[in-house]
Parts: C-alpha cells; structure tokens; sequence
C-alpha cells in the first residue's frame, strides 16, 4: 500500500463516518423541528419521554422518532474515531509497517477496553 | 428547546468547530460555557453535547487533514498510545481525586504554558537539526507541503521521551476531568517535540476524537447526551471544522499560534473557574 492509498483509506473512513453521522442527525433533527420530539413518524404509540437513554434505540427507530434517528446518527459519530483506528491498523501492515501495525493495534486494544470495562 | 436556541446553539457550534479546526482543540472550551451560560442548559448535559462536539471535530477536520499530508499519523499512533494509556488511569483514579484542586492546578499549568506560547509568536517553523536516534527508529520525522510558503517543511521530533510523558499526562486530565486534552496535545507537539504549528494542530485534531470516543461510552450510558442539544451542536461544530480544515491552508503557522494563544488562555482561565465551583 502506498502511502497515499494509506491516506486515502483513513480519510476515507473519517469522511464516510462524518457524512452518514450528518445525514442521520441532520434528518433526525429536521424531523423533530417538523413534529417534535417526543413524537413518532409512524405509528401512533408515543414516544418515551426520555431522550437521553440509548437502550431502547432499536424499537424507537423502528417507529422512525426523530431522537431515536439523531441517537443512531450520534452512535456513528462515537464509532468513527474507533473504526479510524482500526483500519489504521490493517493499512499499517499492508504498508508493510510492522512497528506502527503494532502499536496501532495496541491503541485499539486499549480503547476497546476503555469504551467496553470503564462505564 | 426552541427554535431560537436551537439556531443559536447551530451558530455557536459553526464558531466552535471552525476554531477547534484551526487550533487543533475540540472547541469544548466555547461549546460548554455558550450553553450553560447562553441556554441555561444543564451542566451535566453541555459536557456530553460537548464530547460529542470533539468527535465532531476531529473527525470532520482530520478527514481533510490526513488527505492533504497535514497531519502526522506516525506521530498520532505513537502518542495515542500515550493518550490512551493515560486516559484509563485517569478513569480508574477518578473516584479517588478530589477534582477541584486539580483544577486549578491544570489551569494555571495552561496560563503558564500560554506565556511560552507568547514568546513563540513570531516563530513560522521551529528550527531544523540532525533527527535523534529515537525519531528515526520511530520514524517520527517527515515533512508537510506549506501551502502558504509554497515549499515542503521537512520537520523531525525532538525530545519523543518528553513529549510521550506529556501526552500521557493529556490523557489521565482527559479521563479525570473529560477536559483539557487539545490544547495540552499542541502544547506537547509544539512546545515539547517542536513539530510546526500547524502539524501539531492537525495532528492533535486527529487524535482527539479517540481521546473522546473512549470516554464516550461513560456519558452516554450515564444519558448525558440529549439529542436536542447534541444534535445541532454536532451539526454546527461539523460545518465550522470542514470550514476550517479549508482554511488552515490559506494560514501561516504565526496565524495558527495566533488562533491557539487566546484559547489556552480561556481553557485556563475557565478550568480555574470551574475548580472554584462555577458553572462553566
């Protein structure tokens, strides 16, 4: 790989993260503009009050709420330095840089381990 | 949330952004206060908007910065496992700090450093010597293509043992108060390992994100991100940072220092404030 197809792929994985991140913020958050956001695009259940808690994300993207479509937006966004990372470490070792291919993968590791034991 | 606010905290986010973009900061320092202050939002949830907006950021800047050779990202990988390092200590030893003091210590180390920072104004590229051992084996030397000057700056690390020891100090603040982080990387890259200004701003840009995404995790389960305040804000600081990911081209490495010197002053003035007990 060289090192400009290695920059392209990390600026490519930040660029797509970013921009499915805005597209999904961005229509939540038009939608909400448009019917509020304790309301659903379908269906008539209302939604719950709480906008703040991410557990119940699946059923509440399934009746389209618009903080619920932001919520999924916001997930991308936190994926996206995370995934960064992890291409970083498959293009370090195709550039044939074992050194960096490691230390890489070992930033990965530890933030893996900090996102997933430290809540 | 009304419209209003939601426009207004838009418009502060784009200033945000383009400031955070250009300084190598997560614009927190103007995200935060703008909506405590601003929009009486509550404090617990201006911090997870603000987390947010870092992401933001540094993802959005990076993006450009990587592809234009502005950011170093041997340099990056190699202090984020500082950074990283540092960030679960300073998780883990969170519970057993009393924050306010070290508050205000960070602070007045960061006033500190902003007088560095001011004899250093008029400087466009540090001074160039032969690299140490250290910088070629960890092949942290480079160059990154001024567009500016319209030449190639050849550039390598110096003191890499100091500059790692500081970025680990970066990331414990970082997971012990969830602040601080951007502004104590340029100063580690420009003032410890005297890489140009702009390479230390682009490259603290790219690092940042991973800084925030690994504490991330700790306010949104704790349900300190509201979409309602999140989502322009993440809007805004996105448009602001791919507005001036442009920009940094178009500037000197003065103009970056210039940019930088009034944030460390605000970021120390504002953490001594909030070790005092103030809202901010």
């Amino acid at each position: 790989m060289t090192p400009e197809r290695f920059r392209s792929v990390v600026s490519g994985v930040l660029l797509i993260g970013v921009a499915v991140s805005a597209a999904l913020v961005g229509t939540g958050f038009v939608a909400a503009l448009a019917i509020g956001w304790q309301n659903s695009l379908v269906g008539a259940a209302p939604a719950t009050a709480v906008t703040t808690d991410f557990s119940n994300l699946p059923t509440r993207l399934a009746s389209l709420e618009p903080a619920a479509i932001v919520q999924l937006g916001l997930l991308v966004l936190l994926a996206t330095p995370v995934t960064r990372v992890a291409a970083s470490v498959v293009a370090f070792a195709l550039e044939g840089d074992p050194l960096y291919a490691a230390i890489t993968a070992a930033v990965l590791l530890i933030l893996l381990t900090s996102i997933l034991v430290l809540r | 949330m009304s419209l209003e606010a939601d426009l207004g905290i838009f418009a502060i986010s784009v200033a945000a952004g383009l400031i955070g973009a250009l300084a190598g900061v997560g614009g927190g320092i103007l995200v935060i206060p703008a909506l405590t202050i601003g929009f009486g939002v509550d404090f617990r949830l201006a911090v997870g908007a603000s987390i947010v907006s870092v992401i933001a950021t540094s993802s959005g800047a990076a993006a450009a910065y990587v592809r234009d050779r502005m950011t170093d990202m041997r340099v990056g990988m190699f202090l984020e496992l500082a950074t990283t390092t540092g960030a679960v200590c300073g998780a883990l030893l969170a519970a057993a700090v009393a924050p306010a003091a070290l508050y205000v210590l960070l602070g007045v180390v960061l006033l500190g450093s902003a007088g560095m920072q001011a004899t250093r104004m008029g400087e466009e590229t540090p001074p160039t010597g032969s690299p140490s051992r250290l910088a070629s084996t960890l092949r942290l030397e480079s160059s990154y293509p001024d567009r500016k000057l319209g030449r190639e700056v050849a550039y390598s690390a110096r003191r890499i043992p100091l500059g790692f020891v500081l970025m680990w100090i970066a990331g414990l603040v970082s997971g012990l108060l969830g602040i601080g982080s951007g502004v104590l990387k340029v100063l580690a890259m420009d003032g410890a390992m005297r890489l140009p200004m702009k390479v230390s701003s682009a490259t603290s840009n790219f690092m940042i994100g991973v800084t925030a995404a690994a504490s991330a995790g700790i306010y949104l389960g704790r349900g300190d991100v509201d979409p309602q305040i999140a989502a322009p804000a993440a809007l805004g600081v996105l448009a602001g940072a791919l507005l001036g990911a442009r920009l940094l081209h178009r500037i000197t490495n003065r103009t970056v220092r210039f940019v930088f010197l009034p944030v460390l002053v605000a970021v120390g003035l504002e953490t001594i404030g909030r070790g005092l007990g103030f809202g901010i």
